[in-house]
């Protein structure tokens, strides 16, 4: 596989959008899709910026049959802009991102879904915007709410190390480097079902439309981010959760989403046997605990309120 | 058509209210039922007192699982009031009835559901008092002058005498009076104008004769209408704020369905159209309208499940769920038999039981695992005990007037196997499991096996035309399900062999049992659960279980049900006279769980067991065994070369013909009749036939094996 000099021949999509563009805050510019246009409106968040909105192609389809679906490629990769320096890829600046593009799309109220990292630019969105969040659906959650698997704590980020063996690898000098192999040896951990050749390939080609340098500056970004106060974002949250988490996620353990679904009140579905991106690789089974979800929240929505 | 006499005995429920009581408003009293708990209460409004609460006996054991479920009688019928004034019949009295349950239960809010005139009922409740209403789910609902009525009403005047009786005439005072039941019978066939709606129809007319003519007509013609316009109709739906659900088949006899459109559009709520179904879903579809019920509360109230698993389907284990029915435990041992043998080709497979007593004890006794599901099934067995008289049981009408625990069983299987996918269900004559996937065949999920030992409904000659004709509906109803929906059964296995079907039809104008049973089963031969080579020793097995050379061992038997307790008694009763004949005689008598074997009297070679474990090793042993007319102890019998009497239980069609004619083919056993064989005559019989070399013809040992490999190659 050769390093693409701009976006490769993208596949062909299922369904393409009917409405596209561009939102700028403070010169940054994301890119968003908007498809069909059932109710309620379904915005499926960006999640780190390794990879783009394209993660989510066997859900937007589906739920365009259904609701009206909102994506965007969050700063950092797509067709986002890619400003320099942590300070442009912290979780406030994600949520601010997403919304303005639920502004710039007119779209007043919708029902969140984040994978990873998306869990923490939604969970501040849903608690500061409580009349612009219907609900939220999180997988995989990356959040600090219990103790990270411990082979990830082992290695500096920062420092040179002796070893590329496993989690040395996320590391800023083996990135430069060897941004590739960084790639698939991180999907590899991402999926790790048996039989995700496609999924991974799939995402290290997004992950290879941005570059080391600017993941080098979201890792920078989301280490600054104020997690320590996570737990009160989350009791802010009054929207109904759901939280799906695989029980072999080798990025984030499942601890992590069922903190999540606790602190914010949520249900939590344990999807046994499942990696970290089980919208990518069970994507029947995510699609329809989706919209179950968000069918019961419509129905919920006339008399709770 | 015999139908039941005017105060007919209730059927056994599925389920019995946790509270009950009357409430008086005005006067009146008005019964009403309380079921369960949960995080949302049901009320179940009835409709017109031509019905009474049993109108809903097809939701109340599932609904009850999962909420509280309030239901009432109407005035007019049941255990409620009959006022004499037509006043006391108009429709808001009927609100505040519902009303007034809901108060007295101390239920804030409540899912209002009613069906016809219950479901205008309720709708009204929840324009005029929202604060108490969750939802309303409205089946066919009757909205007085919200469109014009169904044209089956307009036909003929219901006051004046009429020339006519024929159809819809019969919608009329005179005739009423003339022909109440006649009136009932019209009227319900055309409102379940499904096929096959024998049980259906019999109900509400039973239902029905709960009141009398001239109740009906003050509350159902010349009671106050709640108002006279179109737009008053309107404006009462317009104001129902909750969510709505209404449900409207479309072969309805009594309301159109523009009304149900109307009363969808007016409250913003959903219309379900039933294709194919009447005015009465709830009891001819129930496992449809349950689920739509369940779903809409579902929505109203989340059960609020914090935590659900899913596993990828590749890490799943192989697992098989066995549906063994409990009516005589020989499908206990016999499934049993062929689990193991199916572990022996699948070794990684896991079994889970869905099963009850006395099934269970068997399978506790063998290290099964019975599902913890299992514990919330109805009680088959003590509906057939309390079905069965005098060594008698119908059990035809038994099996019919099972319905509503059929139904609720079946729920219990479906929510088990909503949360657990199974690769495999097995029924051993799990009549609820077949029935439903075949009327409902979107909700299999599994490979399905059905096993059963006998094919046909055939009636009793005392039956008359009546029986034979309700048998054969039966059975034209399950030869065109399997017609049509062949890919329920991936597979139908017979225990026994071809020769063992009866030769009888299913009917007129239905084909031959056997020839249609080639054509859909496959024969494994029998599964007798174990191997008479084993007991080719029969001295070192006496000796094992306690029997002495000298004596002659008579095993007494009649099952699990506790039907059998008269005949046993009998055989107690023959047991001096007996002795006298046979001075060896040792009688050992297995009274089974239902049948206390302390009320047995004292004798010198006489005694009484409530429980034998591994009885079929006992009765390898004996020297005779007498039992009733059911096919696994005749056929354990028949298998190990044991001379027996057995009594077949009068209109017991399945043991009088279907067993018979197997054990005729073997030529085994003596059948003796209950009505004639005195104590005398059993005491003779006994002496006659103890210790008697047989000719049966060999039955086979691998059955069970065989069933196995049919089963296995479908994993």
């Amino acid at each position: 596989m050769t390093i693409a000099v701009g976006a490769p021949a993208e596949q062909t999509r299922a369904r393409y959008p009917d409405e596209e563009g561009y939102v700028e805050r403070d010169g940054v510019r994301v890119f968003y899709e908007v498809y069909g246009q059932g109710e309620p409106t379904v915005f499926l968040l960006p999640t780190w910026s390794i990879i783009h909105s394209r993660h989510w192609k066997m859900q937007i389809p589906y739920f365009a049959r259904h609701f009206r679906v909102l994506t965007f490629d969050g700063r950092g990769n797509g067709k986002a802009g890619r400003p320099m320096g942590g300070t442009a890829y912290t979780e406030a600046e994600f949520a601010a991102d997403a919304f303005a593009v639920l502004d710039a799309t007119r779209t007043e109220r919708a029902v969140l879904v984040g994978v990873s990292c998306g869990a923490l630019w939604g969970t501040l969105l849903a608690a500061d915007h409580p009349d612009r969040v219907a609900g939220a659906v999180f997988i995989g959650p990356a959040v600090a709410l219990a103790p990270p698997h411990p082979e990830r704590s082992v290695y500096s980020f920062d420092d040179q190390l002796g070893t590329d063996a496993g989690w040395a690898k996320y590391n800023r000098h083996y990135w430069l480097e060897h941004y590739e192999e960084f790639l698939e040896y991180f999907f590899g951990r991402i999926f790790t079902e048996p039989h995700s050749t496609k999924q991974m390939e799939d995402c290290v080609g997004w992950g290879l439309e941005t570059d080391p340098e600017t993941l080098i500056a979201t890792e920078e970004g989301l280490s600054a981010c104020g997690l320590e106060s996570f737990a009160d974002v989350c009791s802010r949250v009054r929207c109904p959760v759901l939280v799906l988490h695989g029980d072999e996620d080798a990025i984030r353990p499942l601890a992590q989403g069922a903190a999540l679904a606790e602190a914010t009140g949520g249900t939590l579905v344990t999807l046994e046997g499942s990696g970290h991106c089980p919208h990518a690789r069970d994507p029947v089974k995510v699609n329809l605990l989706i919209r179950d979800f968000v069918e019961s929240l419509e129905r919920r929505t006339p008399w709770s309120s | 058509m015999e139908l039941v006499s005017d105060v007919a005995r209730e059927q056994t429920r599925a389920r019995y209210p946790d509270d009950e009581g009357y409430l008086d408003r005005d006067g009146v009293k008005v019964f009403w039922e309380s079921y369960g708990e949960g995080p949302a209460t049901f009320l179940l409004f009835p409709t017109s007192p031509i019905s009474q609460s049993r109108l809903w006996k097809a939701q109340i054991p599932y609904l009850a699982r999962r909420y509280r479920v309030l239901t009432f009688d109407p005035r007019g019928n049941g255990r409620s009031d009959r006022p004499p004034d037509a006043t006391a019949y108009g429709s808001w009295e009927y609100v505040e009835d519902g009303r007034a349950v809901l108060e007295s239960a101390g239920a804030d809010r409540a899912i209002l559901a009613g069906l016809c005139d219950g479901g205008g009922w309720a709708l009204m409740l929840a324009s005029t008092h929202p604060e108490t209403a969750l939802g309303v789910a409205a089946i066919a609902p009757y909205v007085p002058y919200l469109t014009p009525g169904h044209p089956n009403y307009a036909q003929y005047p219901f006051e004046d005498p009429l020339d006519t009786d024929q159809g819809w005439a019969k919608y009329n005072l005179h005739y009423w009076r003339r022909d109440f039941r006649g009136f009932l019978e019209f009227f319900f066939s055309q409102q379940l104008p499904e096929p096959h709606s024998t049980k259906h129809i019999e109900d509400c007319v039973e239902w029905g004769l709960g009141t009398d003519p001239e109740t009906l007509a003050l509350a159902d013609e010349e009671a106050p209408l709640p108002w006279r316009s179109a737009d008053e109709a309107q404006a009462v739906c317009e104001r129902v704020a909750c969510p709505v659900l209404v449900v409207h088949g479309d072969l309805d006899g009594c309301q159109p369905r523009e009304r149900a459109e109307a009363v969808a559009a007016l409250t913003g709520g959903t219309l379900v159209r039933l294709e194919g179904a009447g005015h009465l879903p709830q009891a001819r579809h129930p496992v449809k309208v349950n689920g739509l019920l369940r779903d809409f509360a579902e929505s109203l109230a989340p059960s609020g499940a914090a935590q659900q698993r899913w596993t990828r389907a590749t890490k799943r284990r192989r697992r098989a769920l066995f549906i063994c029915s409990p009516i005589g435990l020989g499908h206990a041992q016999r499934d049993v038999a062929v689990a193991r043998e199916l572990r022996q080709l699948v070794p990684d497979l896991e079994i889970d039981w869905l099963a009850q007593h006395p099934v269970t004890a068997v399978l506790e006794a063998e290290g099964e695992r019975v599902h913890p599901m299992s514990a919330e099934l109805a009680n088959e067995s003590g509906h057939i005990e309390s079905e069965s008289a005098e060594h008698d049981l119908h059990c035809f009408q038994a099996w019919r007037r099972m319905d509503e625990i059929l139904l609720a069983n079946f729920m219990v299987f479906h929510d088990v196997v909503r949360e657990e996918p199974y690769d495999l269900w097995i029924g051993d004559e799990a009549w609820e499991l077949d029935y439903y996937l075949h009327e409902n065949p979107e909700e299999k999920r599994a490979t399905y096996v059905w096993l059963t030992d006998f094919v046909g409904w055939l009636p009793m000659p005392d039956g008359g035309e009546r029986e034979e004709f309700l048998t054969a509906d039966y059975n034209a109803e399950m030869i065109e399900h399997i017609a049509r929906f062949p890919r329920v059964r991936d597979r139908a296995l017979y225990v026994g062999n071809p020769d063992d079907v009866v030769p009888d039809s299913f009917g007129p104008d239905l084909p031959l049992i056997r020839d249609w049973t080639e054509e859909h089963f496959d024969f494994p031969g029998y599964v007798t659960g174990f191997d008479p080579a084993a007991f080719a020793d029969r001295e070192k097995l006496r000796a094992e279980l306690g029997y002495r050379p000298e004596e002659l061992v008579c095993i007494v038997t009649v099952g699990g049900s506790g039907v059998g307790g008269h005949l046993l008694r009998r055989i107690v009763d023959a047991f001096p006279e007996a002795k006298e004949l046979v001075p060896e005689l040792r009688m050992v008598v297995v009274a089974g769980p239902r049948i206390d074997p302390a009320a047995f009297p004292d004798h010198d070679g006489l005694e009484a067991h409530a429980y034998v474990h591994n009885l079929y090793r006992h009765l390898a042993a004996c020297d005779l065994g007498v039992v009733q007319g059911g096919l696994t102890t005749a056929m354990e019998l028949t298998a190990n070369r044991r001379p027996f009497l057995y009594f077949p239980l009068r209109h017991h069609f399945e043991q009088n013909f279907h067993v018979r004619h197997r054990l005729e083919r073997y030529r085994a056993g003596r059948a003796l009749d209950f009505e004639t064989a005195t104590p005398a005559v059993i005491a003779q019989a006994i002496a006659e036939e103890i210790g008697r070399e047989v000719d049966y013809a060999p039955v086979e040992t691998d059955g069970a094996a065989r069933a196995a490999a049919r089963i296995a190659e479908l994993l």
